[in-house]
């Protein structure tokens, strides 16, 4: 039986990958898979809550933000797809039209 | 009211029919053409005959025109001898209010030829071509300097303004004219203007004219409120009813109707003082003999000056109703007529003798108009017009054959030499001074007998002592005509060095040859000429030693009678001044005063006549005998004095007796003097006081409210830039400057955007969970 408390620092880890890939890297499609990452971090802890507690509330959320997070990502490489058609790369540095 | 009497035997008022006519525009007119052709292109004319022609035949044919309306006239009855035409409107003076009613009436332009305006219309056309035609002769010297074209134009302009002051049908239009001569006067008499004297002269008129026609002015002011018209014939209809009224409130002021015209007859005599060359406003006259001698003869003798009695006679109905501003005119008239007389007992310029003649006759024929013989004063004007336009066309000739010489001290003896203008002038010269049956004897008697005859009546020792004045006044002309023909005709011929009993005087009149200004020089200087006499008696340049390139070649040294058109004007007017005084013999010798009886039906008449009232005829005749004695012993005086005496030496003597007088006379009294001490200085130095009074306060109390407005707007303006203009650039500096930093915090990038979240949210979880 893994401890909870192992659990939540591999979800911690996890979630700072994220974090740190969604503000460093460029690519808006590495971007897209480290907001995965930080979902995924979030899952991790709605589960193993689930567990500990011993209800399916938390099983139930995870499945429903598995659900969101297939339709943001069929948003976001939609986006990403329009933009590389506009623009020709897909940098997120190199788009900034909303610069004051 | 000794004027009622006066006027007693006069025929009533008229306000008769008047004829209208469709050419008496013409008369006025033709000259003003004349004078608008001369002076519009006779600069480009070479030949100056046709200047000649245009200016002569203008006038010419206005005579004609004159004299064919006088006899259409005469063809008239005699209550309705008038025509006149209205030419056009001149302006509308709307509502005026009137003696508490309002009154709307017009000026209209339009002439009016009566029995007054006719005989003066014959007067000066007629006088006026003559004097043109001597004009031709005199300004000879003129023709070939480009000046004769002006001459001519201004003399045209002059006639059309006198034209137009005797036709005018209302005082307007004589005002018109009355304007119109003293702007003439002052071109004439100032025509040789680059001579300061002519100049000086010239303006001298002018404003000498100006003071009496403000009174002039207030007159007719005074007259539109009290008639509430202009037109001559509409106020002599209207006068008896504003005559009945039983008081008249103007202006605030009630008094009694003799009142306003008391007041309205001496405003209007102030202008006549000034036109017609009065105490105290005559000064102008003798020095308007600096403009060129016709122009004496023309307005000074002839035509100008008499306007003021052209007026007063005009509006007699006026002085009839005013018994002191008639005793007013008497008065001056009387004291005129003997100060200026004075005067010309001690002149040698020639023409300055005359001038002061003019004034003394002017002063008779207020005398006349005085006494309320209005008749009698216009006729004193028709028969001095003939004698004293002889004369100063004589004197004219006199001075053109003496080279331009005035002082008559360096004449003598040209009655051998001149014959025709002697014989012309001598004529003249016993008709002025009163020798039966000469005109001026009829003419000046009848004023002298006017007068007296109200002493006579008991009115008062005021009409004697006018009487007595006059009589001086007639005693001294006598004298100083008799001297002026002595002077002038008799001994011997003391120009060309010829001077046996040292009386000529150094001359500045002769510039030998230099061709600059003949006809120009001459009139200068003769003051400093008489100064040099007194002071170094012995001194004697011989006039015409230098003459010998004087334009007159071919001709001998000596003068010599001047061409015919020179002579026969002068030889015309002598024998008008023999005849015209049979025009108006009194019945006491016979006559039936035609020309009192002509005029009548113009001269309004107060009351009802009182006949019977006049002296009797025996004092008549002594008066008159006694005047021919006074006359003829004043001629006898002089003719002791200067003829029998070629060297003079007993006016010398008399004159040593009396230097004081004689220095005192020859100086004219210093009334001149008197003026610019006592009139023109204080004028000068108030104006200079008000000069710096306007330089130093006014100007100061403006240019400092200008440097008070000017610093105040620059503090101003500092407070504006620095304080106002300095918030509003703060702020926005402000703004910008914070815009800056906001501006940097929006990237664009989107990883700056979550990583700021991202902050936000690390900050609210520690808040919310840690803190």
């Amino acid at each position: 039986m893994v401890s909870m408390n192992a659990v939540l620092l591999i979800s911690f880890l996890l979630w700072s990958v994220g974090v740190a890939g969604v503000l460093i890297r460029r690519n808006a499609l590495v971007i897209l898979m480290c907001v995965e990452l930080m979902l995924n971090a979030a899952n991790l802890n709605f589960i193993a809550f689930a567990r500990q507690s011993g209800t399916v509330h938390g099983q139930a959320i995870a499945l429903l933000v598995m659900g969101f997070a297939a339709a943001e990502v069929a948003v976001g490489l939609a986006l990403v797809v329009a933009l590389y058609r506009r623009k020709g790369n897909i940098q997120v540095d190199e788009i900034n039209l909303l610069k004051g | 009211m000794s004027i009622e009497q006066a006027a007693s035997h006069m025929i009533g008022a008229t306000s008769a029919a008047s004829t209208g006519s469709g050419i008496l525009w013409l008369i006025p007119f033709l000259p003003f053409f004349g004078f608008l052709i001369n002076g519009l292109t006779g600069r480009r004319l070479k030949n100056t005959k046709v200047v000649d022609a245009i200016a002569l035949g203008s006038v010419g044919i206005s005579f004609l025109l004159t004299v064919y309306f006088f006899f259409q006239l005469l063809a008239l009855p005699e209550n309705s001898r008038s025509i006149h035409q209205n030419l056009w409107t001149w302006f509308d003076l709307g509502g005026a209010r009137v003696l508490g009613g309002l009154s709307t009436t017009t000026v209209q332009w339009a002439y009016k030829f009566d029995a007054l305006s006719a005989a003066m219309a014959i007067l000066v056309t007629g006088a006026g071509f003559l004097i043109h035609l001597f004009s031709t002769g005199y300004m000879a010297e003129e023709r070939n300097d480009g000046r004769y074209y002006r001459f001519m134009a201004y003399m045209n302009l002059f006639v059309f303004s006198m034209l137009n002051l005797v036709l005018g049908a209302n005082i307007l239009m004589m005002f018109l004219g009355w304007e119109g001569v003293g702007l003439c006067s002052y071109l004439l008499i100032g025509f040789y203007f680059d001579r300061d004297y002519a100049a000086a002269a010239g303006k001298k008129a002018f404003v000498t004219n100006r003071v009496g026609d403000f009174g002039f002015m207030i007159g007719f002011f005074l007259l539109i409120m009290l008639f509430g018209n202009l037109d001559f014939d509409t106020m002599m209809g209207m006068v008896r009813g504003i005559s009945g009224m039983p008081s008249i409130t103007l202006f605030g002021h009630t008094a009694a109707p003799t009142f306003w015209f008391n007041l309205i007859g001496c405003c209007l005599f102030v202008g006549a003082i000034g036109k017609s060359a009065q105490i105290p406003l005559y000064v102008w006259l003798p020095d308007a003999m600096a403009g060129p001698t016709p122009v004496s003869a023309l307005i000074h003798a002839a035509t100008m000056v008499t306007s003021g009695l052209y007026m007063i006679t005009r509006l007699n109905f006026i002085y009839v109703l005013a018994p002191g501003a008639l005793s007013l005119v008497l008065f001056v008239g009387a004291l005129t007529a003997l100060f200026a007389a004075t005067m010309g007992l001690a002149q040698y310029d020639i023409k300055k003798v005359l001038a002061y003649s003019t004034v003394s006759q002017l002063g008779f024929m207020f005398m006349g108009l005085g006494a309320g013989a209005f008749s009698a004063g216009m006729f004193h004007v028709f028969t001095h017009a003939a004698f004293k336009a002889c004369l100063f066309l004589g004197s004219g000739s006199v001075i053109a054959a003496c080279h331009h010489e005035q002082d008559m001290r360096n004449m003598g003896g040209l009655r051998k030499y001149m014959p025709w203008t002697f014989a012309s002038m001598g004529l003249a010269t016993l008709a002025i001074a009163g020798v039966p049956p000469f005109s001026g004897f009829f003419s000046k008697d009848e004023i002298l007998w006017k007068v007296f005859e109200h002493g006579w009546n008991g009115q008062g020792w005021f009409y004697y002592l006018c009487w007595g004045l006059g009589m001086l006044a007639a005693f001294c002309t006598a004298f100083y005509m008799v001297r002026l023909m002595a002077m002038t005709f008799f001994g011997e011929f003391r120009g060309a060095g010829n001077d046996p009993f040292g009386l000529t005087v150094p001359s500045e009149a002769h510039h030998g040859g230099d061709d600059d200004a003949h006809g120009a020089h001459g009139h200068a200087a003769h003051g400093d000429a008489l100064a040099d006499a007194h002071t170094n008696p012995g001194l004697h340049v011989h006039a015409a030693d230098d003459l010998t390139d004087h334009g007159h070649a071919g001709q001998a040294h000596g003068p010599s009678e001047v061409p015919w058109n020179m002579w026969v004007p002068v030889f015309i007017f002598a024998v008008l001044a023999v005849v015209l005084g049979f025009l108006n013999l009194p019945p006491s010798l016979k006559g039936s005063e035609h020309f009192s009886k002509w005029l009548e039906p113009l001269l309004y008449q107060a009351a009802a006549a009182h006949g019977g009232h006049h002296a009797a005829e025996s004092i008549e005749y002594w008066l008159m005998g006694f005047a021919i004695v006074w006359a003829l012993s004043a001629m006898g005086l002089a003719w002791w004095m200067y003829i029998s005496d070629p060297s003079w030496s007993r006016a010398k003597a008399f004159v040593a007796r009396f230097p004081q007088l004689f220095e005192w006379v020859n100086a004219k009294y210093y009334v001149d003097e008197f003026y610019d001490a006592m009139v023109i200085n204080p004028i000068k130095q108030l104006s200079a006081q008000l000069w710096s009074l306007d330089n130093w306060v006014i100007d100061g109390m403006v240019n400092g409210a200008a440097r008070f407005t000017v610093m105040l707007a620059s503090a101003s303006d500092w407070f504006d830039a620095k304080v106002v203009d300095g918030l509003v650039n703060a702020v926005a500096w402000g703004l910008q400057q914070g815009s800056m930093g906001f501006k940097a915090l929006q990237s664009g990038r989107v990883q700056n955007y979550a990583f700021v979240m991202m902050l936000g949210f690390l900050a609210f979880a520690f808040w919310k969970f840690l803190a």
